[in-house]
């Protein structure tokens, strides 16, 4: 594996060289045909449930951003960063890091040391679409999908022909991106690679909160340098046939920023990410088959004055799904998955591996036009951790319809479960072998409006109300002995409302588009199984409140964008003792397009953080200030 | 941030009252300190979670009967620090060792007003002063297996005026006669240091891994250690056991250990009463005391709260004057905990809420 991560880097400078730079960043504009026709099943057997689908101008604007910041100012998830260079963990209706899912072309990609992923170090430059599913999922996505799921897939090159896109932004705090993608295609085969280039020195100035009059002070200790690349090849091998393959390398190299009053102890980390996969399609009379096999190499090195840790592991994966179509209103998905974990860590007594497998049937059944319903079964079988069966069962009833006007009603209750991590299982001194894996019940409801004016106004507005129970929730806490250990510590109850409304229009040449949303979650411990416990209390770093509402106005190769996130009060301690100010967060964005020739090219100022609001996601770690970026990207052709 | 405004509004009343009261009881007793801090009351060491700054101290008011969150926050408008593991009184001063922040804030004792920072330390744990002008920090340096050191602090300028290296990992000192006793926990000795040339002049050996010490009426020093600890849930097998060791300060030899018969338990948090005639530490989360001239183990808990919870007795303090006992209570690293007291006979006698993490006890 080692020898092909270095022949596709020498593709990529070889490519680099000629072409300057690689990149991609926005294929996903073109909305095109691709080959990965098997990617999202939430749609299709996860009816009741919502998916939302990141906007693509905005992941072309913000392409030099995180996935944590991305989904911060776009989606109810909330994200704790620890300051401008650090990691970025999310919680989802309530729950935490490791209860929400992130998935790669269908397949589960959290790092198995610690069952989370760090949306810090997974960049927008190189994703082809953005989705998240909101709720228990767990019976179509497995281990993890509690709280909810963020589907990620890679680029997809549409245009005929060979083309590439060149951009470099420029920004304050001594930040720097540099983007770039060449890709080709013709009837058979489409080919692409990019890659992306970002240094940071996040220098900013900010108020430090232990020293007496909270004076001004430089960051220090905050900079980054992340690098990455993609290649995607699909081949229509025959006409019923398909086979892609997709690699995705990043990596990141960061001083983590140390909190306000604590010891600035050199902690670093460095994070290494290969992830290869092999997709075969074919269509036959006994339906769709799809065979997916992937292999991730994840590396984690954290280093500070008293520590220097090493995880480095290796995932296998295996997916095979055979779909069935039974006329218009019958679909009939099986499926089998098996992951294979070899990983080495300090923290273990030597190279430790697990093996899981899931088998799956997800059913969708259109009785009537105007209703849908689905059914997911789930087993998840790991040696000495086998979870109970998860079942999902989902409705969508239209049951109003007028000229304009189309009213839903939604439903669904899924089970849920995540299955302990590695260094749950495995760490020398507090591996628990008396560990069960958490296990989730939701139900959630909603309606769904569409206003629909010719090709003029769209309208769409969905509610939802969730309760969500998660029992036997696995935490790590100090024992007497002091040293960390896993425990199964507690039952939680997660319930909320969820509203959000989005608008395109057209008047004239003006094309607007606007989404709105706000989301009210209480999640609070129900029953503690170690200790006294907080029960009846907001759980820490999980905002009641939090809205987003966004705009964009494009007028004549004009586009204006704003983002504003307001993110409520949000606990710092169980005992809602402490806590952090609520904020507001406003980030513009102006974009010129001038077309040269039959190439493009796209001048683009942005201001983040606008109103210079000082704000924190996780207690005492300074956030930036108002920035500037500017950013030009040459599209050819 | 909203916590700090309603906890500035929330002093500001508390600072009236209690001044309030002092102005009327200044005339019985004109020469006693003034401050909001000056009355009897016992000061709680909060550590707060590591990583973050959010160590703390709390005040409870004899008198009063009412307990103060935050106050250094609340007197000097920021932060205290990160994992707060010790304060210390030394005439008008406290000095509290914030671990993770690595340095000492020293604070008017009455009115908890900063007087200055002590920086430059590597993981600090715990101070002692021998006069106004000169103290001693042990800093833990580096969890590699390396010495740890003690700094000797100038207490007139707040700066390190020297460092001496000493065992793996020291912990709690003492002084006594001139001489300062370390605890190196990450080995099985003490360190005995000469504060007139603050060099090292010899060492103890006791049993692996002592953590705390205590010098009683009859100037013996005592010495709690760990044992050797294996595994998790720690194996009784492999473990062995930890011991009280006395110490002969005229020979500075062990003049008996007692060993404990369990080896997975560890006996911690080794402290005294105010007559100094009684050792008082935890065991196999239970609390434990026994006179100093005893010559084996108590048996017999003093508190014993059945399979209690995992961090109970985090923080173990004995009143001088009344012989209450104080029990720092976590509930788990991420929400307030508990301080609980207990008569002098061991029983519970009420409870109140704290910062997180009540590591230590300070009795004024």
């Amino acid at each position: 594996m080692r020898k092909l991560y270095f022949r596709f880097f020498f593709l990529l400078t070889a490519l680099a060289g000629t072409t300057a730079a690689a990149q991609q960043a926005d294929s996903s504009r073109y909305q095109l045909q691709t080959v990965n026709v098997f990617g999202k099943p939430a749609e299709v057997y996860a009816a009741g449930s919502r998916v939302v689908t990141l906007d693509s101008s905005y992941l072309s604007i913000y392409s030099g951003s995180s996935l944590a910041e991305a989904l911060q100012t776009r989606t109810p998830l909330y994200f704790k960063t620890y300051g401008a260079s650090g990691i970025s963990s999310v919680s989802f209706r309530g729950t935490n890091a490791s209860q929400t899912a992130v998935l790669w072309n269908g397949l589960n990609i959290a790092l198995p040391t610690l069952g989370q992923s760090d949306f810090a170090t997974l960049p927008l430059s190189g994703i082809g679409e953005v989705s998240v599913q909101h709720g228990a999922a767990a019976a179509t996505y497995g281990s993890g999908a509690i709280g909810g799921a963020v589907l990620l897939s890679s680029p997809t090159y549409g245009r005929k022909g060979l083309s590439s896109e060149l951009q470099q932004e420029a920004g304050s705090f001594v930040r720097y991106f540099s983007n770039g993608s060449i890709s080709y295609r013709d009837e058979k085969v489409t080919i692409g690679t990019s890659a992306y280039h970002r240094t940071a020195e996040n220098n900013f100035k900010y108020s430090d909160l232990s020293r007496f009059g909270a004076p001004e002070r430089r960051q220090e200790h905050a900079s980054q340098k992340v690098y990455g690349f993609t290649q995607d090849l699909a081949w229509h091998i025959t006409p019923k046939t398909n086979i892609a393959l997709h690699s995705w390398y990043t990596y990141a190299d960061r001083n983590l920023q140390p909190a306000m009053g604590s010891a600035h102890n050199n902690a670093k980390q460095e994070d290494e990410n290969l992830r290869l996969l092999t997709e075969l399609t074919h269509s036959s009379r006994f339906g769709q088959s799809s065979i997916k096999v992937a292999y991730f190499k994840d590396y984690l090195k954290y280093t500070d004055n008293s520590n220097n840790s090493v995880a480095d592991v290796h995932t296998y994966q295996l997916q095979a799904e055979q779909t069935y179509n039974q006329g218009k209103n019958w679909s009939l998905r099986g499926g089998l998955n098996l992951q294979q974990f070899q990983a080495e860590n300090d923290g273990y007594a030597g190279e430790k591996e697990e093996t899981r497998t899931s088998l799956f049937a997800l059913f969708r059944y259109d009785p009537l036009d105007i209703l849908d319903l689905s059914l997911n079964l789930r087993q998840t079988l790991v040696k000495g951790y086998n979870p109970v069966p998860t079942p999902a069962l989902g409705f969508n009833l239209k049951f109003y319809q007028q000229q304009h006007h189309q009213l839903s009603l939604k439903g669904n209750v899924s089970g849920s479960y995540r299955i302990p991590t590695l260094n749950d299982r495995f760490w020398t001194g507090a591996g628990n072998p008396e560990l069960k894996p958490e296990q989730g019940w939701s139900y959630e409801g909603g309606l769904r409006h569409l206003y629909v004016l010719g090709n003029e106004l769209l309208l769409e507005t969905e509610a939802t109300y969730y309760h969500m129970l998660i029992d036997d929730w696995i935490q790590w806490a100090p024992s007497s002995a002091g040293t960390w250990v896993p425990s199964n510590l507690q039952k939680v109850r997660s319930r909320g409302v969820e509203l959000s409304s989005s608008l395109s229009a057209k008047i004239g040449d003006v094309n607007l588009k606007g989404t709105a949303g706000y989301t009210y979650t209480s999640s609070e411990q129900v029953e503690a199984y170690i200790g006294e416990g907080e029960t009846g209390k907001q759980l820490m770093y999980v905002p009641l409140h939090k809205a987003i509402l966004s705009a964009e106005a494009n007028y004549s190769g004009w586009s204006l964008l704003g983002n504003l996130n307001y993110t409520g009060l949000r606990y710092t301690t169980n005992s809602e003792t402490s806590s952090l100010d609520d904020f507001l967060l406003l980030n513009l964005a102006l974009s010129k397009k001038i077309q040269l020739r039959q190439n493009t090219l796209i001048l683009t100022l942005r201001s983040d953080n606008a109103t210079n609001s000082v704000y924190q996601t996780m207690a005492y770690r300074a956030m930036p200030p108002r920035g500037y970026t500017f950013s030009l990207r040459f599209i050819i052709p | 941030m909203r916590k700090f405004n309603y906890f500035r509004s929330l002093f500001l009343a508390v600072t009236l009252i209690t001044s309030s009261l002092a102005f009327t009881s200044c005339d019985n007793d004109n020469d006693g300190p003034s401050g909001a801090y000056a009355e009897d009351g016992v000061f709680m060491v909060n550590e707060g979670s590591f990583g973050t700054p959010n160590g703390s101290i709390s005040y409870y008011n004899n008198r009063s009967q009412q307990v103060q969150n935050t106050i250094f926050q609340n007197e000097n408008d920021r932060l205290l620090g990160d994992v707060i593991q010790n304060m210390v009184i030394h005439g008008d001063r406290a000095f509290i060792v914030a671990n993770n922040s690595n340095k000492i804030e020293v604070v008017n004792a009455n009115t908890f007003n900063s007087l200055g920072t002590i920086e430059g330390l590597e993981m600090p744990r715990y101070f002692a002063a021998l006069n106004e002008d000169k103290g001693y920090v042990t800093e833990i340096v580096s969890y590699n297996g390396s010495p740890g050191r003690v700094s000797v602090i100038d207490l007139n300028t707040f700066t390190v005026s020297k460092t001496i290296e000493v065992g793996v990992q020291p912990q709690q000192l003492v002084i006594a006669g001139g001489k300062v006793y370390v605890a190196n926990s990450g080995g099985n000795t003490i360190t005995v240091i000469n504060s007139s040339t603050d060099a090292v002049e010899s060492t103890i050996t006791v049993t692996e891994g002592p953590n705390s010490l205590v010098i009683d009426r009859n100037n013996a020093l005592w010495v709690a250690s760990s044992g050797v600890k294996v595994g998790w849930p720690v194996s009784e097998e492999e473990s062995s056991p930890g011991a009280l060791s006395k110490i002969n300060l005229a020979s500075n030899t062990v003049t008996s250990t007692l060993t404990f018969n369990q080896n997975a338990p560890s006996p911690s948090k080794l402290t005294t009463n105010g007559n100094r005639d009684k050792l008082y530490y935890v065991f196999n989360r239970k609390v434990y005391q026994q006179d100093v001239n005893a010559t084996t183990l108590n048996t017999m808990p003093l508190i014993d709260r059945g399979t209690y919870i995992e961090y109970g007795f985090y923080g173990l303090g004995v009143d001088p004057e009344t012989g209450y006992i104080y029990e720092g209570k976590v509930n788990d690293f991420t929400s307030s905990s508990w301080v609980i007291r207990y008569s002098p006979t061991g029983a519970p006698v009420d409870s109140f809420r704290v910062g997180i993490a009540p590591n230590g006890f300070v009795f004024k």
